[in-house]
């Protein structure tokens, strides 16, 4: 009974620690790896063709290719596959259920029927187009959200946000992305710690209702309370001198290698254009 | 007069307007000088630190800073601003708030980076700094990882590697070990013997003679309720009682308990 007691808060902070470890593995960024090595710009430009590419083909054969390149892009960078895969299907289910699972029934995707079945009085019948939808659907989101993820947690936070403002992207968005990002995590650490500090309080014997009640109460002071941080952490910034131009230290330098990245991947591009 | 490098006049300030944390505040400060703030919990001490650090501006009264008028507008200014962080530094009271990323060699460099320091130099201070903290071997740790004391002397180097003229201390040495609280004092000493000026808002009395040469203190109606020359403030038993500054100890002698007050003014 305690454990079923425990589950809601048990799933909520494990939920919340696992966003925090795919978008904030910044351990990785540091690795000595290929993805690590190129110049950030080439490496973001390059990503957003993939990306691109993506959202153009409607042919699955170049969307496993694309996710089979991304996969050998992470091992050649020295992430653990592993944890990769881990942290990018966790976002399949979320958009599975609200996009790809309902297309799979003939009301979205009429077509012609492959099984049909009745489920409380309704006749279900699930399309061939429906079918062939949800996978192409689901291949690309989960391409995509593997591109990006492996774009961010092999480039250090500070220098994807100058990237952008290379990209001529407009500092005030520059800035609130960053923002939105700390956000996040001061969201997720003060919830564990929070966690942390109702347990040691109450011990672990807290009555369902009662953990509810707790999990209710925090979520809106949560928000409040980091939302507070942030602003005292934008403080610590502006006192160091922080003007909403993030500066690195490393020089972004091309060398030979990110040229020869470049051709491959815009070779790449306009073959699948031409072929995809 | 140009020597004056802030100046508080009439200063009152509260919180979403409604949460007062200075009331008419007038203080003066003179470059060189080394001033502690002390007071209860809540007097308003690190809202002072935050004002003279340019970071929220007086509801009334005015606050000049280096001989001008310091107004929210000012720092605005991409020259002003830069100049002005260049000179005045603070060391937050929380390090959890100050230290902002995945690094704690990244988060020691952000500051001379954003003012544009050159990368030769960066480097050469960030070993000098990390090798008299004795956190060299931190440097590529998180610091969300970091045990408080070890923090704190993170956040420290931060503020401490830009190298300002002013330097405001929150609570510096608050969870520190004796040893390194002897650092930091030392550390203080070192810049202000080179001209440095020195604000540090503590509840550790015993350092406060050390690192100081005026007193303010500051009263649970956010108002000063004295200041003065250290040796003066420290020796006023009944000031300190009054601002939670000292505290009661009990003993037993045989069978009669014996109370009297306890200062921190040394080591026991
Ligand atoms: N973010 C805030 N919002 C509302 N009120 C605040 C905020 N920060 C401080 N205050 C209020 O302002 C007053 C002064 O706070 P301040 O933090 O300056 O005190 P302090 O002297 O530094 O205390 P401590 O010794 O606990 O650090 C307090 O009464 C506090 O409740
Ligand atoms: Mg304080």
């Amino acid at each position: 009974m305690f454990k079923k007691s425990n589950f809601i808060e048990r799933s909520l902070t494990g939920a919340l620690s696992f966003i925090k470890g795919s978008i904030f593995a910044e351990g990785y960024a540091s690795r000595i790896g290929f993805l690590q090595s190129l110049d950030p710009r080439i490496k973001a430009a390059t990503f957003l063709l993939f990306l691109l590419q993506i959202l153009f083909t409607k042919n699955i054969l170049v969307l496993l290719y694309l996710y089979a390149l991304c996969l050998m892009l992470a091992q050649v960078s020295r992430i653990d596959l592993l944890f990769f895969l881990k942290r990018t299907w966790v976002f399949i289910p979320l958009f599975s259920l609200f996009i790809a699972i309902p297309a799979l029934f003939s009301i979205f995707t009429p077509g012609d029927p492959l099984v049909s079945f009745s489920l409380i009085g309704h006749k279900l019948t699930i399309t061939h187009q429906g079918l062939s939808g949800a996978e192409l659907f689901v291949t690309r989101v989960i391409t995509s959200v593997s591109f990006v993820v492996l774009l961010s947690i092999t480039t250090k936070h500070f220098e994807l946000l100058k990237v952008l403002r290379i990209f001529k992207i407009p500092q005030v968005f520059v800035m609130t992305l960053g923002m939105c990002y700390r956000y996040i995590y001061l969201f997720a650490e003060i919830i564990e710690d929070t966690y942390l500090a109702i347990k040691s309080r109450v011990g672990t014997l807290v009555h369902y209702k009662r953990g509810q009640h707790l999990v209710a109460w925090n979520i809106a002071y949560l928000w409040h309370r980091s939302y507070q941080l942030n602003e005292e952490v934008y403080k610590a910034m502006l006192s160091r001198g922080y003007a909403g131009e993030p500066a690195v230290l490393t020089d972004f330098r091309f060398k030979p290698k990110d040229l020869v990245w470049f051709i491959f991947a815009a070779i790449m591009f306009t073959a699948m254009r031409k072929y995809g | 007069m140009d020597d004056i490098i802030f100046e508080l006049k009439d200063v009152n300030f509260s919180y979403l307007g409604k949460y007062p944390a200075l009331w008419d505040i007038n203080i003066t400060i003179k470059r060189g000088e080394k001033i502690s703030v002390i007071g209860a919990n809540g007097s308003g001490k690190s809202t002072l630190l935050h004002m003279l650090d340019g970071l929220i501006f007086p509801d009334k009264g005015i606050i000049r800073a280096f001989g001008k008028e310091l107004r929210e507008g000012d720092l605005n200014d991409a020259g002003f601003s830069r100049n002005f962080r260049k000179s005045v530094g603070l060391v937050f009271q929380n390090p959890d708030i100050q230290l902002f990323c995945p690094t704690v060699r990244e988060d020691i460099i952000f500051g001379p980076l954003q003012l544009g320091a050159s990368k030769i130099e960066i480097e050469k201070c960030l070993e000098e700094l990390t090798a008299m903290l004795g956190i060299t071997d931190l440097l590529d740790r998180s610091p969300h990882q970091l045990s408080i004391g070890e923090r704190r002397k993170v956040a420290i180097a931060t503020t401490l590697i830009i190298g300002p003229d002013v330097l405001l201390l929150d609570e510096p040495t608050a969870g520190l070990d004796p040893l390194t609280t002897r650092h930091i004092i030392d550390l203080l000493n070192l810049a202000s013997s080179s001209g440095k000026t020195i604000i540090t808002s503590t509840h550790d009395l015993h350092i406060v003679e050390e690192i100081s040469d005026t007193v303010y203190v500051f009263g649970s109606d956010k108002k000063i309720a004295a200041f003065g020359s250290s040796s003066e403030i420290l020796k006023d038993e009944r000031l300190l009682m009054e601002h939670n500054l000292v505290h009661i100890h009990a003993h037993r002698h045989k069978d009669i308990v014996h109370v009297h007050p306890h200062q921190h003014t040394d080591h026991h």
